[in-house]
């Protein structure tokens, strides 16, 4: 049984955090609305004025469509990269497998601004600063631990007999790699696909480092919005970086369930 | 090795399974599999049976492809099948869990083999909804997997590897994990479908009962050498080895030494008869079936017993349709197990009553001794 005092300890803290959590995402939901020229909350009246506003703005429906390339172009890099890697990881037994794993958790081990410079470094040098595909590889590069992450802990689950009774049935290497081990890996591709979506989407810092003026991504433009005057339509910008990630969260649920997502380490 | 097949094997049985002197060495310490050799007729059902450990699956595993051995030869339909893939092998299995395709329905398990092994796709569905039936799932075909019964899942299993007619079916411990009942049931099952199509057949269990009651052959292994291989009467009645008489059945064990009649232990003669030949004088150990054994009131009707001897039962459990006795035999220092049937029609001698029991020469089985 729970005591009097410890469910008033444990509902003030559960309380806590989803306030501390969704206030932020709240506040700038409410200042979106607003019908006045400030951002400011509570919102001064409600209209959808600025939403119709950034419907509008060229520049920002561009670099949305820029966001959305390079996030499509960092998933389509991640996702046999990662589902490879995770099968590789977690399934056999290789030598140095520690090594390869500390070698590919590397971009989470370095500081972003780090192996943002790098990457600049590396692409200005090949000559390829001012396309959008090295953005996508470098967004790919650099969050590529979580769809590691995703498929190992998928991979690890697999019953190996599975494979064995595969090769039973007639299945070579290559059939049973494609009819058995990925669809049982395929719940961990899919939240790592997603993963790697909304992170690339959401990429702000690398993504500064590898633009230019010309190939602004959506959350480079915020910023230097930011830089010159603060207005609603930043706040209505970035609810529609929530609504996409509800998306995908919605999309995860439908497509494999949540409970292997919260699960998954 | 003793046969008990002989009668049954005619020249119309060539081989379809041989073993010549198979070892594998994980270089874990202890081979896993030391000089296994033997052989098996087309259209029989052998049993591997020993304890966990034994190298029974090893065994089973290296006959799949999925293991080669170390040294020896295994041939399959009289092909050597050492160069074979295990997927271009003609044998199929049930594991142990199964490992039925999670993400395909029962009718997608069954088409599996067949779409692999590229077979006409005009003849897969018929061939799917034959050994459906063949094992009694037909109208499960759409179910998925997660939405059977541990049973079901079973026969979907034996589908799945019998489906393409292999020319060898194995079964690594498939029934280990169904309770009794459901064992039992999937034990007559197993031999049902065997009979049917007359597959030859590998089972792997560390079930005596099992083994004894589905199999034509049984192998017992233990530390990975092969013990004995014998009919299932043969091997209960001529065990080997004090080995296979204590794997299999209920048996006390004298150790003592040989003389011309039996075994003398502890100084008093007993009656028994030498599997091997043994000098007088050697040391040697005896083995006895519980059900062997006659227990009788001091000085009762053991007439026909070739040793007598008095004793105190210590113990005894009540298994439904027959007493296992547990008796002190004093002048042997040791205990004996004894089976007493209809329980229900006698009193049952108390703990601590003193008592007869008593033998025949030819079921005290004498064996060298070992260092076990």
């Amino acid at each position: 049984m729970i005591s009097r005092s410890q469910k008033i300890v444990v509902w003030s803290l559960v309380w806590f955090s989803i306030i501390t959590l969704s206030l932020p995402t709240l506040v700038v939901l409410g200042a979106s609305l607003t019908a006045g020229n400030m951002v400011a909350f509570p919102p001064q009246g409600l209209s959808l004025q600025w939403y119709e506003k950034i419907a509008l703005a060229r520049d920002l429906q561009q670099a949305f469509l820029r966001s959305l390339i390079v996030a499509t172009i960092a998933t389509i890099v991640a996702i046999p990269v990662g589902t490879l890697a995770g099968l590789a990881l977690s399934r056999f037994q290789l030598r140095f497998t520690t090594a390869i794993q500390v070698w590919l958790m590397l971009p989470f081990t370095i500081p972003l601004i780090g192996s943002g410079i790098g990457l600049m470094l590396v692409f200005g040098e090949w000559h390829v600063l001012g396309s959008l595909w090295p953005v996508g590889v470098a967004c790919a590069v650099i969050n590529l631990p979580f769809i590691i992450w995703s498929v190992s802990s998928s991979a690890v689950a697999l019953d190996p007999d599975l494979e064995l009774a595969a090769q039973n049935c007639g299945a070579g290497r290559v059939q049973t790699f494609l009819h058995v081990t990925l669809p049982a890996v395929m719940p961990g591709v899919i939240t790592g696909s997603l993963l790697m979506f909304i992170l690339a989407m959401n990429e702000f810092l690398v993504s500064l480092l590898l633009t230019d003026a010309r190939i602004v991504t959506l959350p480079v433009l915020i910023y230097n919005s930011i830089r010159s005057i603060i207005t609603p339509d930043l706040a209505a910008v970035s609810v529609v970086f929530i609504v996409i990630a509800l998306a995908a969260i919605w999309l995860l649920d439908k497509l494999v369930g949540l409970e292997i997502f919260l699960k998954s380490k | 090795m003793s046969g008990g097949s002989s009668a049954e094997s005619t020249a119309g049985n060539p081989v379809a399974v041989v073993a010549q002197g198979v070892d594998m060495d994980f270089g874990t310490g202890a081979m896993a599999v030391k000089n296994a050799a033997f052989s098996l007729e087309r259209g029989r059902f052998l049993t591997i049976l020993g304890p966990s450990g034994s190298g029974k699956t090893t065994l089973l595993r290296m006959i799949a492809g999925f293991q080669t051995p170390t040294r020896g030869t295994i041939l399959i339909g009289g092909r050597p099948a050492d160069a074979v893939a295990p997927h271009r092998r003609s044998v199929g299995m049930v594991f142990q869990k199964l490992a039925l395709f999670p993400h395909m329905t029962v009718e997608e398990n069954v088409a599996f083999p067949l779409k692999m092994r590229r077979f006409n796709p005009r003849e897969i569905p018929e061939r799917v909804a034959h050994y459906l039936d063949l094992v009694r799932l037909a109208g499960f075909s759409k179910r998925r997997i997660n939405a059977l019964s541990g049973g079901q899942q079973q026969r979907v299993a034996i589908a799945r590897a019998l489906v393409f007619e292999p020319e060898l079916l194995l079964l690594d411990e498939p029934l280990a994990a169904l309770d009794r009942k459901l064992r039992e049931e999937m034990q007559l099952e197993f031999r049902r479908i065997q009979k049917e199509l007359g597959v030859t057949t590998i089972n792997v269990t560390h079930d005596q009962r099992e083994a004894l009651v589905v199999s034509d052959e049984i192998i017992v292994m233990d530390q990975g050498e092969i013990q004995q291989q014998a009919s299932p009467v043969g091997m209960y009645r001529r065990p080997a080895n004090p080995f296979v008489a204590h794997f299999i059945g209920v048996s006390s064990f004298l150790t003592g030494r040989r003389t011309g009649t039996g075994l003398t232990v502890n100084g008093t003669e007993c009656a028994g008869q030498a599997v091997d030949d043994i000098a007088p004088g050697l040391a040697a150990q005896g083995a006895i079936r519980a059900e062997q054994v006659r227990i009788a009131a001091p000085g009762g009707d053991l007439s026909g017993c070739d040793t007598v001897l008095e004793g105190q039962v210590s113990d005894s459990i009540f298994e439904g349709e027959r007493l296992l006795y547990f008796v002190r035999l004093p002048a042997l220092e040791t205990t004996v197990q004894i089976y007493h049937h209809d329980p229900a029609e006698q009193a049952p001698y108390a703990r601590g009553a003193t008592v007869s029991v008593g033998w025949n020469a030819r079921d005290l089985l004498i064996f060298p001794a070992k260092d076990r």
